[in-house]
């Protein structure tokens, strides 16, 4: 029982490493793409692009750097 | 390739984003939409490349002003977007419109706004002797 319970343990803690290493391969919800909006009172406001509404700026944005203006 | 070529004042659009993209060796394309979404002036030769681009910046334009709005503002002067291809850079125009760049990955993008911040007046100055004629 107790040589069991140590290689679920085991096969566990092997899943959980291939888990963590394939999501910092795969980037993982790290956001590469950002947006940042500049005011004229200087303020400024940034959004990423692994929110919903950053999202949506990065999509459009990356098509019209692929196709150029 | 400006759009409304014939009207002399609108058709130094084309110089003026010609002389933007000389000094601003980063600038890969640029493109001027105005304040009712029209492409005034693009980089792109082709008609159908051109109304594909600016149709993106519209609905750009559109989803930044409506973040604009619920952020409490009235407009964004400066809009930066960092893609793993490249930057894409917009710049207010007085008039309600933008002055729109695309650059490579690399660039300076810092230098590329302050270039599209000087050329911004002679781009509204276009304008506004395009609208008086």
């Amino acid at each position: 029982m107790k040589k069991l319970l140590r290689r679920v343990v085991l096969l566990g803690a092997i899943a959980g490493g291939i888990y963590a290493v394939r999501s910092y391969l795969q980037g993982g919800s790290v956001a590469v793409e950002s947006v940042q909006m500049v005011f004229d009172d200087g303020s400024t406001r940034s959004l990423a692009s692994n929110t919903p509404e950053g999202k949506e700026f990065a999509d459009i944005a990356r098509r019209i750097v692929e196709i150029g203006l | 390739m400006t759009e409304r070529s014939g009207a002399g004042a609108v058709g130094d659009l084309d110089r003026v984003l010609a002389d933007l993209r000389a000094l601003s060796e980063d600038i890969e394309s640029c493109a001027v939409l105005s304040e009712d979404r029209s492409l005034l002036s693009s980089s792109h030769a082709s008609a159908v490349d051109r109304e594909r681009a600016g149709a993106l910046l519209a609905a750009l334009m559109d989803l930044s002003g409506k973040a604009v709005r619920e952020g409490g503002k009235d407009y964004a002067s400066q809009l930066r977007i960092d893609t793993e291809g490249g930057h894409l850079l917009l710049v207010r125009l007085d008039s309600g419109g933008v002055l729109a760049a695309t650059t490579g990955p690399e660039a300076r993008v810092g230098l590329v706004l302050y270039d599209m911040r000087n050329a911004r007046g002679e781009v509204d100055r276009v304008l506004a002797e395009g609208g008086e004629q």
